[in-house]
């Protein structure tokens, strides 16, 4: 049940802004609803005001250039999976929010409130902290870039102040010879194991790699030991088994109500395994050319 | 888009201390203009049931995941039971009850009802309103995206078969490729 | 893909049950009399009646498993305005409140002592659903924790905590278990049957396995939670439910507020689904309290945490042992298990007494030992699900024969086809012989599942096959008016839950009085105004209320002819009755011009009646069942070795039906039985907090049940039909057998995978660990010849 609050309907992020700073705790920004309306209607938060940044022109864009390409925060799971930009220039991006939840939560949630959710189960984190994605904030103070990953502080924690809104998700386009892959294993409505992999190839090794995991443990992350330990060598079934055991011993690991944390660490080691031979096999031009 | 609300204060209620505000709404519900007093938190899917009286959406998980309150909004299928009533403003919503014409059926209501895709009933008004916002934007899915469009729909009764193969015929019906009777 | 035996598919196609003559109707798929309605939302469930002046109420629940009640202060929840009425334990001292229809153990509001997290402590009527939910958190409940007994193992040590004084307890008015002794300790039920000499047949047994095995909780999930509307008027009580036995709802009712029943009227608007979770009584005795408390109709609706500890399928424990001689002959079995019936009875007792039924399996035994209990614990209670017993039982026994033939060298079904009962043979000592053809089906199963050809790594196939103790007690009555227009009102009290019974019951009554099925209408059950049925449950509806219809449609038909014969002047036997009038060779008189020469002028009626009660006894449970319902099925799965994922390539059902009245909604029951059946053999399971008694995964978030996801890739649906039931036109019931058998046969497809399931569900991560053990095993060579 619902408890009483008032709409803001700001029309520039800065006014939305202004209007986090007068109400404080009291206030939060409403975009898609589709997090923050399940917590309130639990009675698990309550906010008497709600910032509606939907009144704000132009932060549902999708576009691609230079390089990058640039998400607003308001845009759907829905207009992502079905942006044809997104389709060209990030097709795994499209894949992944294609599987999120339903057909009915795609169609309202909003990337930039799953982000700022922090649920550790988010399947676009994980991919956007393995692709060095920035998120753009903004306040009346001005705006920062931030990397994804220090975005994710902890669990339902993120380093975006009270008075800034997230904007803009900011993806650097994968250079020709990198591929990258995405492995969810899920038995609840949410994922119970997420991993990214980018893998970069020069010749025949590994010029870069990156291996990212979430679900697991409070937020996504890095692992930096398991990238490094792929960097410089020569991509084979053996050197990806090694890894996936390095990646199930160094995630961040968290017991939660249902799997343990030993079964959540093997799922680490299986996704790991099978996203790094993905990503390597899209990094070889003539597979599948790549994204 | 969405046009500035009006907001104006009422009586405040003990209970919490909080100011009950309400503010006015204007939408078309199955084609007929509505304009209604709502609070903010007022919910979808208890305007339609209890202000309008539209009471085939249902409540059952009500956290976005059996989809038995599914209504379309300007098209798109949304969990009335986590939306606000406030975001129909100024857009279109489509219930159950708005889906045959001059009492004539829907193809899809009729596609269900020739192909057992219906049991308690429960859920049908969720299943029938998501199959025609899938329908309309492709009208001729295979059995894989029947069942991911469809898969955020739960049924208990029907194990599904018979819903997914009321699907595939209502995309018949409506590509004019089978005789309804 | 999907077949149907015994039936070309040209008879199948819908809207084919039109205007035919006599028997026309039976056998054809005609399409559901309550389709349109529930396709354009005009169908009423019960959160959709509105009636004047209604008020809301929400309940107040225990945080705790187990407290005693210190005081509780309701003052400022009632000053609320908008507050119409909150009831606590205290406004129901006048009556004895306590209530159940197998054993009276449980209080409709906590009294002085609270069993389970989420038992009702106090309730609120309020103007809106709002006001409701705010004065819940003004109401101050002190509590003084005592020590919970929340597993069954808990509940059975010595020193547990006791929920009730057992041998305080009045039996309920429906147990239908004879004589119901008190138990010790937190024993709620014990039921036990043995024959043959078990020590001698497992002494000389060649092969014997043996194995603990544990069984979760699960939740119905109905999509609709419970939902009642109870009014208190003068010296009488309405009450509008999603109730499935409205009878004893009413007897409960009327017991509990001392009323005679026939001042107690339950109405049954359609229903979001059952599966057991609405039979009995639920939510009407604490609507009914609260609306006499507040001199106004209130309604309350369940959400689904609250749904989830309303009722549930029993957990279970079960230890069982099988002897076999060399050469694949099973000789004996001996089972115990402990259902979890949580802090009250509900219908814990039918079901103890059902699993035992199943225990043996269908199986031609030398000797067999069953003991059976119901086991109170600190959590929220348990009753009826689909396939109570069966499914608890059929997949520990089944994978227990599967393990006898590979020791033995035999395959699945051969081992099936050597030892099943042959129709005729006894099930158990004393009740019904068996009335199935299982060799019959379990072939068919095979053969749907291509048995014997190869099959790829990973992949396993199973078969299972169990009975299941159906029909309930027998008694239903029915009875049909044909109007002065020719068209027909049928009044019967079963429950459409969705099942179809009302497109079943107008098939049977168009096909006796000769009538378009156009032409009848199925009223729906209201205590007032239908006659009594037992129960909507146990698969009995088609096999008994149908057999009641069927019996009020040929006593009208006795009297158009007797009418016909009057007016044509010829004897009865000239005369035939089709298309709605009656026939002597080419001349016909209507059945409008018949009641009409029957009353002398227009108007009048015809009424027929039909009653069905035990043919011999008393219908008691030992001398049933009614029928025994075969719970068949067989799977294909696959095994992701890495991740344990298991999926279901192939779903198979045999529908062994006697005679399908209506095939396509026999086929609808076994697709959705047969999903319920995956999901409680791969991931259904109600997790509590063994310390708090808190139930872990109480949203759909948490709880997954099967979507469409989950579907397999192939069902293969067979129906058979050997006119052997006790039904209309040798019909007998259908809906449950579904589930056992499919839970079953994806234990046994597993087992045949590698993969030896000791619990249900079998989860990734069990699969996995089980899948660990058996490689751990393997490496160490070493593995023992009894298990």
């Amino acid at each position: 049940m619902l408890r009483r609050f008032v709409i803001h309907e700001p029309r520039a992020v800065e006014e939305a802004s202004a209007l986090l700073e007068a109400h404080g705790p009291e206030a939060a920004i409403y975009a898609g609803g589709t997090e923050l309306l399940v917590v309130m209607k639990e009675g698990l938060a309550h906010f008497p005001h709600l910032i509606n940044i939907k009144t704000i022109p132009g932060l549902d864009t999708i576009e691609a250039s230079d390089g990058m390409l640039r998400i607003g925060a308001l845009a759907t799971h829905r207009a992502i999976e079905r942006s044809p930009v997104v389709r060209d220039a990030a097709p795994v991006l499209a894949e992944l929010e294609a599987q999120i939840a339903n057909i009915r939560v795609r169609s309202t949630g909003t990337i930039g409130g799953n982000l700022c959710f922090a649920e550790p189960h988010s399947d676009p984190a994980t991919l956007l902290v393995a692709w060095d994605a920035t998120l753009r904030l903004t306040s009346r103070r001005g705006t920062r870039d931030i990397p994804a990953e220090s975005f994710f502080t902890g669990l339902l924690e993120t380093a975006r102040e009270h008075d800034e809104v997230l904007t803009e998700i900011r993806i650097p386009l994968p250079p020709a010879r990198a591929g990258t892959a995405y492995e969810r294993f899920k038995t609840h409505e949410r994922p119970t194991a997420t991993v990214a992999a980018v893998v970069r190839l020069n010749g025949g090794t590994i010029e870069e790699a990156r291996l990212a995991v979430g679900s697991v443990g409070p937020r996504p992350h890095r692992l930096r030991g398991v990238e490094a330990m792929l960097t410089g060598q020569r991509p084979d079934a053996d050197l990806f088994a090694a890894a996936a055991e390095r990646a199930a011993a160094d995630a961040e690991v968290i017991e939660e109500r249902f799997e343990s944390v030993d079964y959540k660490r093997h799922l680490v080691q299986v996704l790991s395994a099978r996203a790094l031979a993905t990503a390597t096999q899209r990094a070889h031009p003539r597979e599948t050319g790549g994204d | 888009m969405i046009d500035r609300l009006d907001t104006r204060e009422t009586e405040s209620v003990p209970a919490t201390g909080e100011a009950a505000t309400t503010i006015r709404l204007e939408t078309v519900v199955n084609g007929r203009p509505v304009s209604a007093e709502i609070e903010p938190r007022t919910l979808l899917l208890d305007f339609l049931r209890d202000r309008l009286g539209l009471t085939g959406a249902k409540r059952s998980c009500d956290v976005q995941v059996c989809g038995v309150c599914t209504v379309l909004l300007d098209g798109k299928p949304v969990s009335a039971c986590s939306t606000l009533a406030y975001e129909a403003h100024g857009r279109e919503v489509l219930t159950i009850e708005g889906l045959a014409r001059f009492g004539e059926l829907h193809p899809i209501q009729q596609a269900f009802m020739e192909r057992t895709a219906i049991q308690c009933g429960f859920c049908t008004p969720g299943m029938i309103l998501t199959t025609k916002a899938l329908l309309d934007e492709n009208p001729r899915p295979t059995r894989e995206e029947i069942a991911a469009y469809l898969g955020g729909n739960l049924c208990r009764c029907t194990g599904y078969w018979m819903i997914i193969e009321a699907v595939e015929h209502a995309a018949r019906l409506m590509a004019g490729e089978e005789d309804r009777s | 893909m999907s077949t149907l035996s015994h039936r070309p598919a040209s008879t199948e196609p819908m809207g084919a049950a039109q205007g035919n003559g006599a028997q026309g109707l039976v056998g054809l798929s005609a399409p559901r009399v309550d389709a349109r309605a529930k396709a354009t939302g005009e169908a009423k469930y019960a959160g959709d009646l509105q009636i004047p002046g209604l008020a809301y109420g929400k309940v107040l629940r225990s945080p705790y498993a187990h407290a005693r009640i210190v005081r509780i202060d309701a003052s400022r929840a009632q000053a609320l305005p908008g507050v119409i009425a909150v009831l606590t334990g205290d406004d129901v001292l006048d009556i004895n409140p306590y209530y159940g229809h197998a054993i009276k153990d449980r209080p409709l509001i906590a009294i002085d002592r609270v069993r389970f997290v989420g038992e009702p402590v106090a309730a609120v009527a309020a103007e809106d659903p709002q006001t409701a939910a705010e004065a819940l958190e003004l109401i101050e409940v002190e509590y003084e924790e005592l020590p919970a007994a929340i597993t069954l193992d808990a509940a059975l040590a010595e020193d547990a905590p006791r929920l009730h004084v057992t041998e305080l307890l009045k039996p309920g008015l429906f147990h239908g278990l004879g004589e119901l002794k008190p138990q010790p300790g937190n024993i709620c039920y014990h039921h036990a049957f043995a024959r043959g000499d078990v020590e001698e047949a497992f002494a000389k047994a060649d092969i014997v396995v043996e194995g603990e095995y544990h069984f979760p909780a699960v939740y119905q999930y109905s999509m609709e939670p419970h939902t009642t509307i109870a009014q208190w008027g003068d010296g009488e009580i309405t009450v509008w439910s999603s109730c499935q036995h409205p009878f004893l709802v009413r007897a409960e009712i009327a017991d509990l507020f001392g009323l005679p029943v026939a001042n107690v009227r339950i109405v049954v608007p359609y229903l979001g689904g059952g599966f057991g979770s609405k039979s009995y009584t639920k939510l009407e005795p604490l609507t009914v309290a609260l609306a006499r408390k507040a001199r106004r109709p209130v309604r309350i609706a369940n959400t689904v945490d609250e749904a989830m500890v309303t009722t549930r399928r029993h957990g279970m424990k079960a230890w069982m042992r099988t002897a076999a001689s060399a050469d694949g002959r099973l000789l004996a079995r001996e089972v115990r298990c402990w259902f979890d019936t949580g802090a009250y009875a509900d219908n814990g007792p039918r079901v103890v007494a059902t699993g035992a039924d199943a225990a043996p399996g269908p199986y031609r035994w030398e000797a067999v030992k069953v003991d059976s209990w119901g086991v109170y614990t600190n959590t929220s209670p348990a009753g009826s699900y689909r396939a109570f017993g069966a499914t608890h039982l059929q997949w520990i026994g089944e994978a227990q024969v599967d393990e006898i033939a590979r020791r033995c060298g035999l395959d699945a079904l051969q081992i099936r086809e050597r030892n099943l009962l042959r129709p005729g043979e006894a099930v158990r000592p004393g009740g019904k012989p068996l009335d199935a053809d299982l060799i019959g089906d379990i072939q068919k199963v095979a053969a749907a599942l291509d048995w014997g050809t190869p099959k790829p790594a990973n992949v396993g196939r199973g078969l299972s096959v169990g009975l299941l103790a159906a029909g309930a007690h027998p008694v239903s009555t029915a009875f049909a008016r044909l109007e002065a227009d020719g068209t027909a009102t049928l009044y019967v009290s079963s429950t459409e839950v969705g099942q179809g019974v009302r497109t079943v019951f107008s098939q049977i009554l168009a096909t006796e009085l000769a009538l378009p099925v156009e032409r009848v209408r199925v009223q729906g059950g209201d205590t007032l105004v239908t006659p009594y049925d037992r129960s909507t449950g146990a698969s009995r509806s088609t096999t008994l209320a149908g057999l009641a219809v069927q019996r009020a449609g040929q006593e009208l038909r006795a009297k158009l002819l007797e009418i016909a014969a009057r007016v044509f002047g010829l004897p009865e036997e000239a005369i035939e009755l089709r298309d709605g009038a009656a026939w002597h060779e080419g001349e016909s008189i209507s059945y409008p011009d018949l009641i009409r020469a029957h009353f002398g002028m227009v108007g009048g009626e015809l009424i027929g009646r039909g009653e069905v009660r035990p043919e011999k006894g008393t219908g008691s449970y030992a001398e049933g069942p009614v029928f025994w319902e075969v719970c068949i099925g067989g799977a294909e799965v696959e095994v992701d070795p890495d991740t344990g994922k298991v999926t279901v390539r192939k779903a198979v059902s045999v529908a062994d039906v006697g005679k399908a009245i209506n095939p396509r909604l026999v086929k609808a029951q076994e697709m959705g039985g047969w999903l319920q059946g995956l999901g409680n053999a791969l991931f259904e399971e109600m997790i509590y907090d063994e310390q708090t008694g808190q139930i872990l995964n109480a949203t759909l978030f948490d709880y997954h049940v099967p979507t469409i996801a989950d579907l397999p890739a192939s069902f293969v649906s067979t129906i058979v039909e050997n006119e052997d039931g006790p039904g209309p036109y040798g019909a007998k019931g259908v809906g449950e057998g579904a589930l056992a058998g499919a839970t079953a046969a994806i234990v046994t497809a597993l087992y045949d995978a590698g993969v030896r399931v000791t619990e249900l569900p079998a989860t990734p991560e069990r699969v996995w660990r089980w899948l660990r053990e058996r490689d751990s095993a393997a490496a160490g060579g070493a593995q023992s010849a009894r298990e």
